[in-house]
């Protein structure tokens, strides 16, 4: 037995007390608590029935005096005097007797409560913050490519504006005329700076902007930028030096295009608000930063100036130093901001002083290490596209767009060279031409119906590999300007990525920089009857012949020297087993009879290349 | 009277005691009390013109500190796994848990109920993430009360035409 008082002191602590007389049948000893419900154990507390299963087991294993403990359980339908839920917990003790204790719990229960509680909010909280976190993530995410989108819409038919203007802008115009095209292109110009921004500002906002770490030279970075304002602060009377100090390396190892963008955004500024006087760059080592790389320039004017509570927030996005200012000297305000990040990027800052009637210094320091001396490579000669103009190559060109704007665009760019082009306007079509093995450079735009450029040059490159040819350069002509869809250009196997709009200058620089220097290589193979074989070398050294005569009946405008001609290729070539000296001949014929004398031209250069390629089997 | 113990799984906070309190008393409270241990409730039902109570498990929601006490679901005659349409977490959480059950008691009826349909726009988890379980799923909302009658009688349903005649499960 247990002693009654002990009994007495259980039940102060709030405990019922049973003694397990058999299976499932308990003994309640001392007095019943009044918080204990009336009924079998089981019925008034559901949670024992599955307690009791390890009770048992514990009871039959367990022979010293330890105990196990169940978890808490709260009854909603058992009820405290005040309505409360009820919390529970119960006790097997093993020994001599098996004893079941339940304990009507509150303070432990509700300090157990309040601990878990705590850790359970902070959770939520910091889940709560990261979901938010993702959230803003995607947003960021979906506005970028909300403003790739638009940047690609926008750019695709700037690209015909801004070319038909260029291509006007060659034509006999008066002066009116010359006047109104060159503030339609200077306009265009403008606005394709104002998407520019908003595309590298989206993209620094979104931490997508990473520096390139390549070798450069630094004066060379600082000549170009000093050359393109140049041209402004002349038509503005301005004066423009730069001093580079002698003690700064002349080879760094960074991202000279953003260093670049930096210093023309101060540069063109600094014109911008300047009437009289002039501009100075200058470049000197850090003073506050002892290391080779760490540079300080400076961009001083002697312009407007910026006022004195205007000085420190000119850096922010959107913020000119005057709402007024946008409205008279333009810009999206964005130039500065975006030139804060880069010099960030580059481990440095930027900081404007502006005393008043002195005009004003924009200055910014950056972080660049030291760069060995330029390898010999690093100055090619004969790519750079300055040294090997087109000329009069007679490059065969593929042009795939599905815009009829933009082939008339690039029709209208190449109509003065000898190139000739063909046309296609999706990834299949541009694949079928490409099979036929006989063109120099391919042009290809990346969104087109049936089949994209990505896919297409994928296709191309892969045929090319199954012949073992050598690559065709292929360059991807597209709308979209970010630097992952250059990326994604050059991993579908393009030569190189260009960005529309895109000036005639910079796509003959393009052409005259990929076209292979050598006549193409690429043999075509035509088999035919072994029999003809050994007539076959003597056949096509009278049709090269009959390819000078050609070009010298063009020259004379002679048709029907051309048209006979034609005839007799048409009537020859797939008798020796080559059909397509028959196209072409017929072509020929057909195009003498219409006097169409581009065609014409077009055809001689395509047998021309057949001819130097051709390989009978 | 039939008996039927189903028991609420899932991880903290996903609105286990909400869906049980909502459906036994037709009441929501916005502020969160954690469960501690198992909370207890019973509900009368009339599903298909058969009288039935309801047993409600509703066990703590498992969290870092400790883990479910799988033990609690012995004897029950199927669960709800609840995931928080808020959390994506949740419903991986919520996937972990079957899996464990099931490796330990075997297979027993359950649904899935993804909770908080209130905040519908703030939701993470995606109709696909769903979906690929391929498991009876409602979505409620505790708050509003959409959904819950519907996932509990449906579950009693099941319930019942797996066992028609059998008192709460013995252990």
């Amino acid at each position: 037995m247990i002693p009654s008082a002990q009994l007495d002191l259980l039940a102060a602590l709030g405990y019922a007390v049973f003694e397990r007389s058999g299976a499932g049948l308990f003994d309640l000893l001392g007095a019943s608590p009044a918080w204990l419900p009336p009924g079998p154990l089981t019925e008034v507390f559901p949670f024992l029935e599955v307690f009791l299963l390890d009770a048992e087991e514990f009871w039959e294993t367990s022979s010293d005096h330890s105990k196990l403990v169940s978890d808490y359980w709260t009854q909603t339908d058992a009820r405290g005097a005040h309505g409360e839920d009820m919390h529970f917990c119960a006790i097997a003790v093993a020994g001599f007797r098996k004893l079941l204790l339940i304990e009507r719990t509150r303070h432990r229960f509700e300090q157990t409560q309040a601990f878990v509680q705590y850790a359970h909010q902070t959770k939520m909280a910091h889940d709560e913050i990261a979901r938010l976190s993702r959230e803003l993530e995607r947003a960021t995410q979906a506005k970028s490519e909300f403003l790739a989108r638009m940047s690609h819409e926008i750019r695709t038919p700037m690209n015909a504006l801004l070319g038909v203007a260029e291509l006007l802008s060659e034509t006999p115009l008066n002066k009116e005329q010359s006047e109104y095209v060159r503030i339609f292109r200077r306009a265009g110009d403008n606005l394709l700076n104002v998407i520019n921004d908003i595309l590298d500002f989206s993209k620094i906002e979104a931490g997508q902007v990473e520096l390139e770490c390549i070798a450069f030279d630094l004066a060379g970075v600082i000549q170009g930028a000093i050359e393109i304002t140049g041209i402004r602060s002349r038509a503005k009377g301005l004066c423009l030096n730069s001093e580079i100090r002698a003690d700064v390396p002349a080879r760094l190892m960074g991202d000279p295009g953003r260093l670049r963008q930096i210093l023309l955004n101060l540069l063109s500024n600094a014109v911008k608000f300047t009437d009289r006087g002039g501009i100075t760059l200058r470049v000197e080592p850090d003073p506050g930063r002892l290391e080779p790389g760490a540079l300080h320039f400076s961009v001083r004017d002697t312009g407007i100036g910026i006022p004195a509570d205007r000085v420190s927030t000119i850096f922010e996005s959107f913020t000119q130093a005057d709402v007024s200012t946008t409205r008279k000297y333009g810009g999206t305000g964005l130039g500065l901001a975006i030139s804060k990040r880069f010099v960030e990027l580059m481990g440095g800052r930027i900081w404007a002083e502006s005393p008043p009637g002195e005009g004003s210094t924009m200055h910014f320091t950056a972080r660049f290490d030291i760069a060995g001396p330029a390898p010999a490579s690093e100055h090619p000669a004969s790519k750079s596209p300055a040294s090997a103009p087109l000329g009069n190559r007679a490059l065969r060109i593929l042009l795939a767009d599905d815009s009829e704007d933009n082939r008339f665009l690039v029709r209208g760019y190449l109509k003065d060279t000898s190139c000739i082009l063909d046309e296609v306007e999706n990834g299949e079509e541009v694949l079928e031409a490409f099979r036929k093995g006989i063109y120099d450079i391919v042009l290809t735009d990346a969104e087109m119906p049936v089949m994209d450029g990505y896919t297409a040059t994928r296709a191309m490159r892969a045929w090319e590999q199954e012949r073992g040819r050598r690559p065709t350069p292929i360059l991807a002509l597209t709308a979209h300007a970010l630097k992952e869809a250059r990326d994604r250009s050059i991993a579908a196997g393009c030569t190189d990525h260009l960005t529309k709009p895109i000036t005639k200058t910079a796509l003959l620089e393009a052409l005259s920089l990929y076209a292979p220097e050598h006549p193409p290589s690429e043999r075509i193979h035509v088999a035919v009857e072994s029999w003809l074989k050994p007539v076959i070398p003597a056949y096509l050294k009278k049709r090269k012949a009959d390819v000078a005569q050609l070009r010298l009946a063009l020259e004379q405008g002679d048709f029907a020297a051309v048209r006979t001609l034609g005839h007799q290729l048409a009537g020859s070539g797939s008798g020796y087993g080559f059909a397509q000296i028959t196209e072409i001949g017929a072509t020929l014929e057909e195009s003498a009879l219409a006097a169409d004398a581009v065609r014409i031209r077009q055809e001689i250069d395509t047998l021309d290349l057949f001819l130097n390629n051709v390989v009978a089997e | 009277m039939l008996k039927k113990k189903i028991c609420m799984v899932g991880q903290f906070g996903v609105g286990k005691t909400s869906l049980v309190r909502r459906f036994v008393s037709s009441i929501f409270d916005d502020r969160y009390l954690t469960t501690i241990g198992v909370k207890i409730d019973r509900k009368d039902v009339s599903i298909d013109g058969k009288s039935l109570t309801l047993m409600l498990w509703d066990l703590a929601g498992e969290d870092d500190l400790a883990e479910l006490n799988v033990a609690h679901l012995r004897g029950a005659s199927g669960y709800v796994l609840v995931a928080d349409g808020c959390r994506a977490c949740t419903l991986d959480k919520a996937a972990e848990l079957q899996q464990r059950i099931t490796r330990m008691l075997g297979p027993l009826p359950f649904v899935l109920v993804v909770n908080k349909a209130d905040l519908r726009d703030q939701w993470e988890v995606q109709f696909q993430q769903v979906a690929q379980y391929g498991w009876p799923t409602f979505e409620t909302s505790a708050k509003a009360g959409s959904g819950v009658e519907e996932m509990f009688l449906g579950l009693g349903a099941a319930l019942l035409r797996a066992h028609p005649a059998s008192e709460v499960r013995e252990p």
